[in-house]
């Protein structure tokens, strides 16, 4: 364990601990943009700066070991000067759009910029950099926005693990890229949108929340994603019943900040036209009840011959009631005249526990069989 | 999982093998990658040149179906080098002699000869998992060995010999000692939001909620009280594969589905279908028009998951609560909801009277507090217990915190037992007529049997269609894309090429997510695991036409 004093109050720490992580794990924020918790330490940004009582110069505080009796000031005068300078820089090539970003409010430059009384630069006024790519339906890259914290190169390669970008070039050249510039879908990007969840400005944003509303339109709810056995929690961000795009948050106890493809960009699903709306039956049983005048037989080709099956060709919608009681009355004869093993339940690996639970009960307690399964093989 | 998830950042090995984790589990990869970042060593054991293997520092690419060999292969080195942990064994298992006996028939050079994996490989990755070595940095354990873990997926369950593949993973763990501490364990990856709570509910053949067996008597009269009914059901029921048999011999008759596919999930869709044209009553509850469906007498619409409250338990046994999202289209409800209306309705037709919400809850947590009163591994939770970071069982009490990892001190059969499994090669092996090896499973940006995924603008273009993946030696005579006819002894099936190293010279992979091209149509459903009635869907045995 290591003592140390943060602004005027005594700490202790395990060893090899930086100041930012005493400062932050003890409540205390110092500003920051390339700092990520989850990523190794860059030291580009330099906005963390902080001041060592006996030394003379500040240093990064991303970067910088605790050691047994330091002294840290995270605010000054002095450093308060020192992070005006550095944003006025930034901003001096990063266009203040916040008036119509859909990034305002969850900006972390505009943050600083507003805490720090930054409202316009000091500096000639010159973007750096235009790029502005669009080439797949996950993600844009706006890099007029950019401002080079390098935190989605790490995050793509320390966590995702897929290498797809670099910052390129030097000087105002410089950039993120994917190699020679190319569209993200030749690269070895995943679409994991992990580097767009980092990004601390509007540089990577999701497509669906293009003009949808900024932060304070939205609220948010969070579930757990509907897709494989990991369990991410994902956060939706609505506007009027309607999700507008989704991201993970850091206490997430699973995942984290982190989610896959599927996860993060997956869930246009259940709005899909092709959704069931409504109890339906088929048209030769229909006939049989009387519930339509066409008779009709059941085709001998498999579904899977066709190429694009319509269901309303096969069946016709009724009530809640009609189908309820038509399958209690026929689960009834049947266990009647066969006997319940005569009967088969297949529950499902996307249904809750809540949702299993009940029908095993139904197969067991009802029925009185065994035959209850899901595709936990499959 | 016998372990958690975010211990595999901490690991100081990990062995990886039959599961293709940045595809089918990619979040895990991501704690893969940490781990391997900060020094783990990572062996791999596939057939497939999977993506993690940019990652690994040993890759055993074995030929398909015979990593049994391996496994055996890096025991016996294990034994023979002194690499066990012997006070592991000493104190916490039993059956090693036996054991040491069948693995000394199985030296490396022969699981060599199968497998096309070179000794020294063998010989390496039994040093470095059972020793826990790592490639760089140091372990934050201090224990003298360090810590080892085994990640594994459907490419070790879906073989017909997969229990004796569980069972030898698990053989391997005790002979480190790698089993009841942090970051190490034998951790099967599960492939479903809720596979692991399906199963853990009692929707499984032969037990009741919380693994309760059916065949036993003291359990089976305990739940009937707690159910309120005379009995319950003595006998195993009927799997999946099983039922469409007998459906096919009209023995049985009706079927319920809530929420599944069977005719492009489950094997010898062509034999599937036929079971489920025969039944007098097949109901499918499910959000979208599935392929099942369309052979359905009567279809009901459901809410998906992001549409209800609920809760799910992941595959590191952890229960959390959904919450919903959006508004269930239409007149779409929660399975719970129909499933109840469904029962009640049932027992009205029989004359069975049962005191009022018997079937019809209020609420899923209503339903989650019955779950607690007869589930003894849930015991303990509540909704309100659950916000927040859920629970993962076992939980038998209100004042337990839960169990991040199992077995520690002891297993929970006592001592840890070491079963003596021999080698055994896949049920259809290539040969003249069908020459290749034709595997299943996911892609990275579908899932299941895509009735989700494919729906997904952005997911969609970026898989649009199904594709096999062949490797170049096998591709030639396949010019052009107008793709390749795959078959088997049970049906042919068209899809598009995609020449690939991933996949080693005399297999193919097909997933099973693309309607046009139905990977099921081929994959057998003769030799199920013996215990645990798992199709083969890893090997099969196939021929490639020109379309
Ligand atoms: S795109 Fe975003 S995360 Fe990447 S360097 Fe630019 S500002 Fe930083
Ligand atoms: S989406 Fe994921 S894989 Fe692609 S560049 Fe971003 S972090 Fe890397
Ligand atoms: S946060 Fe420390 S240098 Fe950027």
């Amino acid at each position: 364990m290591i003592q140390l004093t943060i602004d005027g109050r005594a700490i202790q720490v395990q060893d090899g601990a930086t100041v930012m992580e005493a400062a932050r794990a003890n409540g205390i924020d110092i500003p920051h943009l390339c700092y990520h918790p989850d990523l190794s330490v860059s030291g580009g940004c330099r906005l963390c700066l902080v001041e060592i009582e006996g030394r003379p110069f500040p240093v990064p505080g991303c970067g910088l070991a605790c050691a047994d009796d330091m002294v840290i000031r995270t605010q000054s005068e002095q450093l308060s000067a020192m992070r005006r300078e550095i944003i006025d820089l930034f901003i001096s090539d990063h266009p203040l759009d916040c008036v119509t970003c859909d990034k305002a409010g969850a900006c972390l430059l505009q943050k600083y910029a507003y805490e720090y009384g930054i409202s316009e630069t000091s500096h000639d006024f010159e973007v750096s950099r235009t790029l502005y790519q669009d080439d797949n339906p996950f993600f844009l890259r706006d890099h007029q926005y950019c401002i080079l914290c390098g935190r989605c190169v790490r995050v793509c390669s320390e966590i995702v693990g897929a290498n797809a970008i670099e910052i390129v070039g030097r000087g105002f050249e410089s950039h993120v890229a994917t190699p020679f510039d190319g569209p993200m879908i030749d690269s070895s990007c995943v679409f994991c949108g992990s580097c767009v969840q980092v990004c601390p400005t509007a540089a990577l944003m999701p497509v669906s929340r293009r003009g949808q509303g900024r932060e304070w339109d939205l609220d948010r709810v969070k579930t757990i994603c509907g897709y494989c056995g990991v369990g991410c929690e994902i956060e939706y961000a609505r506007r009027n019943g309607k999700i507008v795009y989704a991201q993970a948050r850091p206490d997430a106890p699973v995942n984290g900040e982190f989610l896959c493809s599927k996860g993060r960009y997956g869930w246009d699903f259940a709005t899909s036209p092709q959704r069931l709306t409504r109890p339906m039956i088929r048209r030769d049983v229909a006939y049989d009840l009387g519930l339509t005048d066409d008779p009709w037989t059941l085709p001998d080709s498999s579904p899977l011959a066709d190429e694009k099956p319509r269901i309303e060709d096969s069946f016709v919608p009724v009530d809640w009631d009609t189908a309820l009681n038509l399958i209690g009355e026929r689960l009834a004869d049947t266990v009647k005249e066969y006997g319940p093993d005569s009967v088969m339940g297949l529950s499902s690996a996307r249904c809750t526990n809540e949702e299993n639970y009940l029908f095993q009960k139904f197969m067991r307690a009802g029925i009185g069989t065994n035959n209850v399964d899901h595709c936990a093989r499959l | 999982m016998t372990n958690s998830i975010r211990e595999i950042r901490d690991a100081d090995c990990l062995f990886i093998t039959g599961s293709n984790t940045a595809v089918s589990h990619p979040v895990i990869s991501y704690e893969v990658i940490r781990a391997v970042k900060r020094g783990a060593n990572l062996i791999i054991v596939d057939p497939r040149r999977i993506p993690l293997v940019d990652h690994a520092t040993l890759f055993l690419q074995i030929k398909p179906g015979t990593d049994i060999y391996v496994f055996l292969a890096i025991m016996h080195t294990i034994i023979r080098e002194g690499w066990v942990n012997d006070t592991f064994i000493a104190e916490r298992t039993e059956g090693f002699d036996k054991f040491k006996a069948v693995v000394e028939e199985y030296p490396p050079e022969r699981a060599a000869l199968i497998s096309g994996v070179p000794v020294e490989q063998i010989e390496a990755a039994a040093r470095i998992y059972a020793l826990g070595e790592r490639a760089s940095g140091t372990s934050i354990y201090d224990d003298k060995r360090g810590h080892s873990a085994i990640l594994y997926a459907m490419g070790i369950t879906q073989r017909s010999n997969g229990t004796d593949l569980v069972m030898t993973l698990a053989n391997l763990a005790m002979l480190g000692g790698h089993v009841g501490k942090p970051s190490t364990g034998v951790n099967p990856l599960r492939g479903q939001s809720n596979v692991q709570g399906a199963c853990d509910l009692g929707c499984l053949v032969n037990v009741f909620p919380g693994y309760q067996a059916v065949t036993d008597e003291a359990k089976r009269t305990t739940l009937a009280q707690a159910w309120n009914v005379p009995s319950l059901p003595g006998e195993v029921g009927l799997t999946i594969v099983e039922a469409m048999h007998a459906a096919s011999e009209g023995k049985v008759r009706a079927v319920y589905v809530m929420g599944e596919n069977p005719m492009m999930s489950d094997p010898n869709t062509s034999h599937v279908e036929h079971a489920l044209r025969s039944l007098d009553l097949l109901v499918v509850q499910d959000i979208f028009p599935s392929e099942t469906a369309f052979l359905a007498h009567i279809i009901l619409p459901a809410a998906a998951s992001l549409e209800k409250d609920g809760s799910f338990t992941n595959t590191e046994r952890r229960v959390q609560l959904l919450k919903p999202v959006i508004a269930a289209p239409g007149e779409a409800r929660p399975d719970w909801q129909i499933t109840g209306e469904i029962a009640a309705r049932f027992d009205h037709y029989l004359g069975i009277a049962r005191e009022p919400g018997y079937w019809v809850f209020p609420s899923a947590e209503a339903i989650f507090k019955e779950i607690a009163a007869v589930t003894p591994i849930y015991g303990g939770m509540s909704y309100q217990r659950l916000a927040g970071a859920g629970i993962s069982w076992p939980c038998p009490t209100p004042d337990h915190a839960g169990t991040q990892y199992l077995h520690v001190g002891k297993f929970s059969r006592g001592l840890g037992k070491f079963n003596p499994v021999q080698a055994h090669d896949p049920a259809e092996q290539p040969d003249d007529e069908y020459p290749l090896i034709l595997s299943t499973g996911r892609v990275l940006y579908h899932y299941h049997t895509g009735t989700m995924t494919r729906r997904s603008e952005p997911l969609a273009w970026r898989e649009p269609g199904g594709f096999v993946e062949i490797n170049p030696a096998d591709a030639d005579g396949l010019q052009g894309s107008g793709g390749v006819v795959i078959e088997s002894r049970r049906g042919s099936v068209r899809a598009e090429v995609r020449i690939s190293d991933r996949v080693p010279p005399g297999t193919i992979f097909l997933a099973f997510h693309w309607r046009e091209s139905p990977a099921n149509m081929l994959t057998q459903d003769f030799a199920l695991d013996p215990v645990a009635k798992i199709p083969e869907y890893k090997v099969c045995a196939v021929r490639l036409k020109q379309a």
